[in-house]
């Protein structure tokens, strides 16, 4: 069935509300018809001052039958009387049985009393005579239904008002836990969990919700191969590279053997160097994305690992300045020095690579309360704002205005990111004041217990 | 190298890539090793239980039996050294532990000079291992003194404290003063296990102890890196 969900809405809705209105309707009615009798109490009471007043009547006492109707006014505040009636069939029409049976002046005590009348009703209690009626204004303490202007309100207002919250509750219910499930799965699919579907946990359910979770899962089913496929590409293609170039480096040594200090040898040594990084870096990469795992098993002090990069980046580039500013010793704990040394062995590498040459790349680490900042500027062109967040992308490409392109930034980067992230940290770009960029890396000081 | 007195160091291939076997084999000759090849792993295994070397490169996939099978077989009869010669990434293999019983494993792509640095790590091992040659308790050499029982370290009399394993490292050093001492070596002797690419804890160690040396006046360029190689104490 199509549009399940508006179907089933619809039906809760008009169901439940003819229903609720026809239930509250039912419960007013039965409610006033229950309230509107005059207690069984109070009836006999009536019943007993109209037998006390036939009983005077026909002792034929007619002054103190008077004197105890006077006291019986006063007591109830109300108006009694007794009145003989005489029925006169009158042009030759006749009197029926029953009506003369049943003929009274008043109310009958068993009968209902209009409770919105705002008057008592007079109430009739008939002699064996027949003829003889005791009438009494229902004394006000007797009048039923004192409670119905209370009662009226909580059925008529109160019990919707609890009902429709109630199914508000259902729907509500109904529509947002699967809701629920999915807004979870998004979250759980964006941190990087592909294998995550919806569909199922969902049971029976067979509408429009379900059919949004079934394109959920389709599109993370779609996405997830996609990522998959891509990283397995970078991955495979790495891993085949391995041994041709392993091949190439072996025949580089032996040509070195006949030519010794060959400027191409050691230009192609160069080359070969660079492409192995570049291999091992994309490798790495892939395995960290497919992996996530957390680096974060071992203590060092940065000051020795920043030192020892620098040391070898100042024999990689011998025209470049690099000055370091660090604390004296800067311990850091739940780390990975593996994992946080060739991040900012890649960083610095950019950096350095992107500076003309005697130009200067700086390093400065920082201690706080609670993290260490370190900032490496280089004096490079810069990257435009606008692309300081894809120089992480693995192999993206900066292209200047006039077409001019950049060297790439291979994976290095996109690789230190992860890498810093694996450790519990942060790393990103600004620009820097005078032109060139800085790397700013956040890591999180965990004090050792 | 090897050198040319002793009895000449054998060395058997495992390896299915035929280039790589070949050119492998033409470069460790060169060093006056004696080579021998294979090119899968039942013949490798083979040859391998069945005859003595004093070194196995092992690839690891291999055509018929992976190089781990190989291995594993071969480790319940022979202690023979064994590199082996993996695809993996190289941080994926350390964390994974691939290396499985293996003396030292190495990450393709490689080149020559640190397949020789590892190979002559572990033959020097595998000598020393039999004569502990006895050691005295106090080095010196050009204004450093080195005393091994109170582990203390002085420049030109001035105290220099450092951690056990930078004292360590600066006894290996000592003991081996003006001679190269590669990367794979000094992990092997002063940290006690094997070197792995972008492994900076030697060099951290390194960096302090040259600071604070050169902190109590030694000139920085007595403890050197040579690049690519190891360090050197002059």
């Amino acid at each position: 069935m199509k549009r399940r969900l508006f179907w089933k809405l619809c039906t809760t809705i008009t169901v439940g509300t003819i229903l609720l209105f026809w239930i509250i309707h039912h419960l007013i009615l039965q409610t006033e018809q229950h309230m509107s009798f005059i207690d069984q109490k109070y009836q006999q009471q009536l019943i007993d001052y109209a037998s006390h007043a036939e009983k005077l009547y026909l002792q034929g006492d007619e002054e103190k039958l008077a004197e105890w109707i006077k006291t019986l006014q006063q007591q109830e505040n109300t108006w009694v009387a007794l009145i003989r009636s005489k029925l006169t069939p009158m042009a030759g029409s006749e009197m029926d049985d029953y009506f003369v049976e049943n003929f009274a002046l008043g109310r009958d005590v068993s009968w209902k009393i209009h409770l919105y009348f705002a008057q008592n009703p007079i109430m009739d209690i008939t002699f064996a005579d027949g003829h003889t009626h005791f009438l009494i204004r229902l004394p006000q303490r007797m009048r039923p239904g004192g409670y119905w202007t209370y009662t009226s309100l909580l059925l008529q207002i109160a019990l919707p008002m609890l009902l429709l919250a109630i199914l508000s509750v259902v729907i509500y219910r109904h529509v947002m836990s699967p809701l629920r499930q999915l807004e979870k799965a998004t979250k759980q699919f964006s941190d990087g969990d592909y294998q995550v579907r919806v569909r199922d946990d969902l049971g029976k359910r067979n509408d429009e919700i379900a059919a949004l979770a079934s394109t959920f899962d389709s599109m993370a089913e779609r996405i997830g191969a996609q990522i998959q496929t891509q990283r397995n590409l970078t991955s495979d293609l790495s891993h085949e590279l391995r041994t041709p170039l392993t091949r190439v480096e072996l025949a580089l040594s032996i040509a070195e053997q006949s030519h010794p200090g060959d400027e191409s040898l050691q230009r192609i040594r160069q080359e070969c160097q660079q492409m192995r990084d570049l291999v091992e870096d994309a490798l790495t990469l892939a395995w960290l994305e497919n992996e996530r795992p957390a680096l974060r098993n071992e203590s060092l002090d940065l000051t020795d690992l920043i030192d020892s990069i620098v040391e070898n980046a100042r024999f990689e580039f011998p025209k470049h300045v690099i000055t370091v500013q660090t604390p004296e010793t800067a311990y850091l704990h739940q780390s990975s020095d593996r994992a946080l040394g060739h991040a900012i062995e890649n960083i610095l590498r950019n950096a350095l690579s992107h500076t003309p040459t005697q130009g200067t790349v700086s390093l400065s680490l920082q201690q706080y309360p609670d993290r260490f900042d370190l900032h490496i500027d280089d004096q490079g062109p810069g990257v435009p704002k606008e692309h300081l967040q894809n120089i992480f992308k693995p192999f993206f490409r900066l292209h200047t205005p006039n077409s001019i392109v950049h060297k790439g930034f291979g994976v290095g980067l996109a690789l230190a990111r992860r890498q810093v992230e694996a450790t519990g940290g942060k790393l990103w770009a600004q620009p820097h004041e005078q032109g060139g960029l800085t790397m700013i890396m956040q890591l999180p000081l965990i004090t050792k217990n | 190298m090897p050198d040319k007195n002793k009895a000449p160091i054998s060395i058997l291939i495992i390896e299915d890539d035929l280039i790589l076997n070949h050119q492998l084999k033409q470069l460790l000759e060169k060093q006056s090793f004696i080579v021998t090849q294979c090119f899968n792993g039942d013949q490798g295994l083979q040859n391998a239980v069945s005859n003595h070397y004093d070194l196995i490169l092992l690839d690891v996939s291999l055509p018929k039996r992976d190089g781990y099978s190989v291995l594993n077989t071969l480790r319940q009869s022979q202690q023979t050294p064994v590199i082996i010669l993996t695809a993996h990434g190289a941080e994926e293999e350390r964390i994974m532990g691939f290396k499985n019983g293996a003396d030292d494993y190495l990450p393709k792509p490689f080149n020559f000079t640190e397949l020789v640095l590892r190979i002559e790590a572990i033959l020097r091992r595998a000598r020393a291992a039999i004569p502990q040659q006895v050691v005295d308790s106090v080095l010196q050499y050009e204004g450093l003194m080195l005393d091994r029982q109170k582990q203390q370290v002085f420049f030109q009399e001035h105290p220099v404290q450092l951690t056990p394993i930078q004292f360590k490292l600066l006894w290996t050093l000592m003991l081996h003063a003006n001679h190269l001492l590669s990367k794979p070596q000094l992990y092997r002797l002063v940290m006690e296990r094997d070197f792995s690419r972008y492994d900076r804890s030697l060099d951290m160690h390194m960096s302090r102890v040259r600071r604070k040396l050169t902190d109590v006046g030694m000139p920085v360029d007595r403890l050197q890196t040579v690049h690519g190689t190891g360090y050197i104490l002059l």
